[in-house]
């Protein structure tokens, strides 16, 4: 490129002179600004309108070429995927060459060349570049639709959304712009089988000979190219293409909702929830907020420093990722936080994101935040320098947009006049905390509950983002399944029968901490149901409790109280592996325990959780009258470790009110130690 | 930022380039071991920095799994100059970008700035290796973000078990490439503060690792810099790598795995190949190519073009450093059997075994060589991890240069050969790769 096509301008960076010693302790300052040249392309336009742009720069052999036609954005309404098969069947082949010729010669020159259904983009070495070229352009102008082509791709593309269906990122994604945009938008509708089957060839042509035209049209080729050379070559293959009328259609207006809701989209095979909270904005880069609104979003969710990141991820845990996003465009555009987070904690993620958003709406953001954002974009504007895609791209965006021609020139400029309080100003503006959609792509019976706890109107959708009813929260029971069955899999799991007859008697051992003071619970058990339990701690007995088979008491603090005629006939029900009793239960339902499926067993006043997959006991509650009030107490069951080969739980977690209490298992001792006085 | 456990792009091409496009460099090695490698390109003002330790999850101890990849996390907690949760801040606040990626043989780390904050970098990659914040608090929190990960990038992911490897467990079954990158979560749950901070001090350490710049440096002070911050970092001793022999596959093993993310299901064909630093490995990138590289290529012409019978043909090779791997794929269109499209592969590979290539098609490949590799040196940051890659791990940093030479010299009855030894029906894993609605109950 010519030198006097460059412009120089100085980077916003701190200079100080370096300083001579190494001192490891302190940060290294940067060194002098580096200055940076921002060229522009040399531009031609054809006579039918299309404009063109070339970038030389030859540092590497290779040449890219970009064909851009930009047309107003259109909506296929009940036939989308039109366009696709438009960019799907151009490029293969043209009246002058037949489909394989033109992939077997494309593939031999080592060349790329695509299509869309408005776009072209090939790319080559450069001692390639002007029969690439040639190519492109007979296959954009000359183009072949043929059934059998047209055939194929349709096969295609019916088994391409089949196998979409199950991605939960991707009906994610589709639903969110459904919802956002509304379905009869542009930027909202999608391609469905429904869709993808009202297609016709005749619609392919049609689409093609209305939109495919050179008014709107732009053409960059960057790289080891000759001007002069390649202005001759560019119009010998591009002035006949003619000028055409493009329809324009109006564009649905695109409304927020009044009051922030949760839209949900059950998918049962997830195992992380994909949470968009987002709402729609107008926003362009030539708007007076355009670089506050830059600055604003990479504060709250542009990378690894943003609050978002630093929250869910760094401080929580919750998630790989957390960020946020606003687009620019003519037209309407959104704002979208965004994560993905494993199911159990997906209620407290929105809360915690939605917590992000309204705190930059409303609070100032620190001066520090801002210096390091705008430090930020401006390091990326003087990386992308070594891109020489970077000043077509700049050139581009002027004319698609309609930018100041010195819109890159003023860029970093512009960028740091932004002040603390526009950024604020910017993200209660753009960033509509009261009016989004928080859009939840997950699987309802591991996160509704707590969802439903969040206070905002829960709105229900399928995977094509029509409403729907509330997914259902329990499982089904597979057919034949008995309250038997999960009682035999469950001694099974703990190591079986002939293991579990064996035992006639269990002394457990475990400590515990009860506000803040360590104890110890003891309790022995001996076939069939005599059992003690003492609590200990600090060198001395809190209390103790005795069944000796036909009577027993509870002692506290040496005071002995002895079991009522109901106790007794309860702890005669006892055994050492009570759960036996529990096949005379109902099979009740299956739950999801912390994104696991548990069968409940419901029997009398216990209602036992056994793990589908492993068929460990996981939970059981209890449920008791206080004061004539009904009261459940939850233990849960974990950490299973074998003794002498049966598995025994040696966590047991349990809440008694506002109180838990954790207890972890010391010892465990089968068929020793115990003896009759030690029920007496 | 997103630490992204592995660069998926780096199947079919190694990074290379051609005689014309040779990539200048000059390197060196610090009294502590340290391995140094300088390519300056001052035509934009962008340097990189990047350090590559010999450490990834074929390193790790049965059981202790997870380690190499979790490293790459920890280490952007802080060090004993950079306070916690400062280290991302202090790069933007600079105007860089950096990132890390970990894979079976190795754990790079890098960062681009403007070229007037090279010191800064050299200065925190120092300190990344001198002392580092390795505490209970940075190993539980990204303990939950490692998780995550997993769920995103394979639980969640269609064909996520071919995408990320895990499907390598069915073609080693002693080697510890066949062990999932990531590592078992349970090995990660159970780990000890003092066992992560033992991995640290066996594998991260100047006589294992190479620092590499490129870009707009000037060679002179970037010497000095490198000096003053890298020199005094005491060397250990070095680990002892066990090398495992993987013994060769002498029946065609098949396999079924299930996926809950799909629909469609897809064929695997899973072949055991030999060492980056093969020729052998070079003439199955070209085979590679053949098969399924560009819709002239065999299996797409035949399979998605003439046949109708695939929505997709594939192929995932990934280069290492004891033995690489190259699985070829396809998903079916419509109703078309697995078995169908395992025909079509078969006939399509006993013509690669048996017949020689034309004369056509060797060109062809050449040309998408030359391509791939001139573009593959466009940006610093690429040339960068090139650079180290193949200082360490080919042994051989001038590699670069010699790639399309290497390329260019492979003959029609040297891929006819491989092929026919590589590619053997015995040697494979055929994986049938099925929705989970087919698994039987």
């Amino acid at each position: 490129m010519k030198k006097h096509l460059y412009s120089i301008i100085a980077v916003f960076f701190i200079s100080l002179t370096t300083i001579a010693q190494i001192d490891r302790t302190k940060q290294p300052k940067p060194g002098p600004a580096p200055t940076i040249n921002l060229g522009t392309p040399n531009t031609f336009t054809l006579k039918n309108g299309l404009k063109v742009m070339v970038v030389e720069n030859h540092k590497l052999p290779t040449v890219s070429a970009t064909l851009l036609i930009d047309n107003p954005p259109k909506s296929y309404g009940d036939k989308v995927g039109i366009s696709g098969f438009v960019g799907g069947m151009l490029g293969t082949g043209s009246t002058n060459i037949s489909k394989e010729k033109f992939d077997k010669e494309v593939d031999y020159l080592g060349a790329s060349i695509s299509f869309g259904s408005t776009n072209a983009n090939a790319s080559s070495l450069a001692k390639y570049f002007p029969r690439v070229l040639e190519l492109m352009a007979d296959a954009a102008f000359n183009p072949v639709f043929k059934q059998a082509e047209f055939d194929k791709q349709m096969k295609q593309s019916l088994s391409g959304i089949k196998n979409s269906q199950k991605s939960v990122t991707a009906i994610a994604r589709r639903v969110e712009s459904a919802l956002g945009y509304g379905k009869n938008h542009p930027s909202g509708e999608f391609t469905t089988e429904a869709t993808l089957k009202n297609i016709k060839l005749q619609d392919i042509k049609d689409n093609y000979d209305t939109y495919f035209k050179p008014n709107n049209a732009y053409l960059v080729i960057i790289g080891d190219v000759n001007y002069k050379e390649i202005k001759k070559k560019v119009t010998t293959l591009f002035s006949n293409w003619e000028k055409g009328t493009i329809p324009t259609s109006k564009m649905p207006v695109v409304k927020n909702v009044e009051h922030t809701e949760i839209n949900f989209i059950d998918m049962p095979n997830a195992v992380q929830s994909e949470i968009s909270i987002l709402n729609s904005i107008k926003l362009n880069l030539k708007d007076k907020d355009y670089f506050s609104v830059l600055l604003a979003n990479y504060i709250l969710g542009g990378g690894g420093t943003a609050r978002l990141y630093k929250n869910l991820r760094e401080d929580k845990g919750y998630t790989y990722g957390a960020y946020s996003r606003v687009g620019t465009s003519k037209f309407d555009t959104r704002f979208r936080a965004t994560a993905a987070v494993r199911n159990m904690v997906t209620d407290s993620a929105v809360v915690e994101i939605l917590k992000e958003i309204n705190i930059i709406r409303f609070q100032s953001v620190t001066a520090d935040e801002l210096k390091t954002a705008k430090a930020s974009y401006t390091g990326s504007f003087v990386r992308a320098l070594e891109r020489s895609s970077t000043i077509a791209n700049y050139a581009v965006n002027i004319e698609l947009l309609g930018l100041d021609k010195d819109f890159y020139k003023n860029y970093l400029k512009n960028l740091n006049a932004v002040t603390i309080k526009d950024v604020q100003n910017a993200a209660y503006k753009y960033f509509k905390g009261d009016k989004a959609r928080i859009v939840i792509t997950g699987k309802g019976i591991d996160v509704l509950k707590n969802l439903e706890k969040l206070n905002f109107k829960i709105n229900y959708f399928d995977k094509n983002a029509n409403p729907t009813t509330k997914p259902k929260m329990n499982m089904p029971i597979p057919v034949g399944m008995t309250a038997t069955d999960v009682i035999n899999s469950y001694f099974k799991a703990i190591g079986g029968l002939d293991k579990t007859n064996a035992v006639k008697t269990i002394i457990t051992s475990s400590d515990a901490k009860v506000q803040g003071m360590a104890i110890n619970l003891t309790t022995k058990m001996a076939a069939p149901n005599k059992i003690s339990a003492v609590v200990s701690g600090m060198g001395q007995v809190f209390s103790k409790q005795a069944f000796n088979g036909t009577t027993g008491y509870s002692e506290q603090q040496g005071k002995r109280v002895e079991m009522t005629a109901d106790q007794i006939a309860e702890a005669k029900l006892n055994s050492l592996f009570k759960d036996a009793t529990y096949k005379s239960g109902k099979l009740d339902r299956i739950v999801s325990l912390d994104g696991q499926p548990a069968y409940v067993i419901i029997s009398d006043k216990t209602a036992a959780y056994y793990d589908v997959k492993s068929g460990l006991k996981v939970k059981e509650v209890v449920t008791s009258k206080a004061g004539g009030k009904e009261v459940k107490n939850p233990v849960n069951f974990s950490d299973y470790k074998a003794v002498n080969g049966i598995k025994f739980p040696h966590k047991i977690s349990m809440k008694m009110g506002p109180m838990s209490m954790e207890f972890i298992v010391k010892e465990i001792k089968l068929n020793e130690g115990v003896s009759d006085a030690d029920f007496k | 930022m997103k630490k992204s456990i592995l660069t998926l792009g780096l199947f079919l091409f190694a990074l290379a380039n051609t005689q014309a496009q040779k990539v200048e460099f000059e390197e060196y090695t610090l009294k502590n071991g340290l391995h140094v490698i300088l390519h300056q390109d001052n035509t934009a003002p962008v340097v990189t920095v990047g350090v590559m330790y010999h450490v990834g999850a074929k390193d790790e101890v049965d059981g202790k799994t997870g380690m190499a990849h979790f490293y790459e996390h920890l280490l952007f907690t802080g060090t004993k100059n950079i306070d916690r949760g400062a280290w991302s801040k202090i790069v933007s606040s600079n105007g860089g970008s950096g990132n890390a990626n970990t894979n079976w043989d190795r754990t790079y780390y890098y960062e681009t700035f403007p070229s007037n904050n090279l010191k800064l970098g050299l200065w925190m990659e120092s300190e990344r290796l001198l002392h580092p914040i390795i505490d209970q608090k940075a190993v539980d929190t990204q303990n939950e973000v490692v998780k995550e990960e997993k769920r995103n990038r394979m639980d969640n992911a269609p064909y996520g078990k071919i995408i990320y490897g895990d499907v390598y467990n069915h073609i080693f079954d002693k080697h510890k490439y066949g062990r999932p990158m990531i590592g078992y979560i349970k090995d990660l749950d159970a780990a000890k503060l003092s066992e992560f901070q033992d991995f640290y001090k066996k594998w991260y350490m100047p006589n294992n690792a190479v620092l590499v710049v490129a870009g707009d440096l000037q060679k002179g002070e970037t010497k000095q810099w490198i000096k003053d911050y890298f020199e005094s970092i005491p060397a250990r001793t070095a680990p002892k790598r066990v090398k495992i022999v993987e013994p060769e596959r002498t029946t065609e093993k098949r396999v079924k795995e299930y996926d809950s993310n799909i629909q469609l299901p897809a064929l695997l064909l899973a072949h055991k190949t030999p060492s980056m630093r093969d020729r052998d490995a070079k003439i199955l990138d070209v085979i590679s190519t053949i098969l399924s590289n560009g819709k002239s290529s065999r299996l797409y012409k035949k399979m998605v073009d003439t046949k109708k019978e695939a929505l997709q043909v594939f192929s995932f090779a990934r280069a290492l450093e004891d033995y690489s791997v190259y699985n070829i794929g396809a998903i079916p269109v419509g109703k078309t059997s697995l078995t169908t499209l395992q025909k079509s592969m078969d006939e399509e590979i006993l013509k690669i075994q048996t017949e020689l290539i034309s004369d056509e098609d060797l060109q062809k490949v050449r040309n998408i060589f030359e391509n791939s590799f001139v573009r593959s040196n466009s940006g610093v940051e690429g040339i960068a991890n090139s650079l180290a890659r193949n200082y360490m791990l080919v042994g051989d940093t001038n590699r670069i240069n010699k790639e399309l030479e290497i390329i260019n010299s492979i003959t029609k009855e040297e891929i006819r050969a491989v092929a026919k030894k590589y590619l053997d029906k015995n040697r494979r894993v055929v994986i049938e790769y099925l929705p989970e609605s087919q698994k039987k109950k």
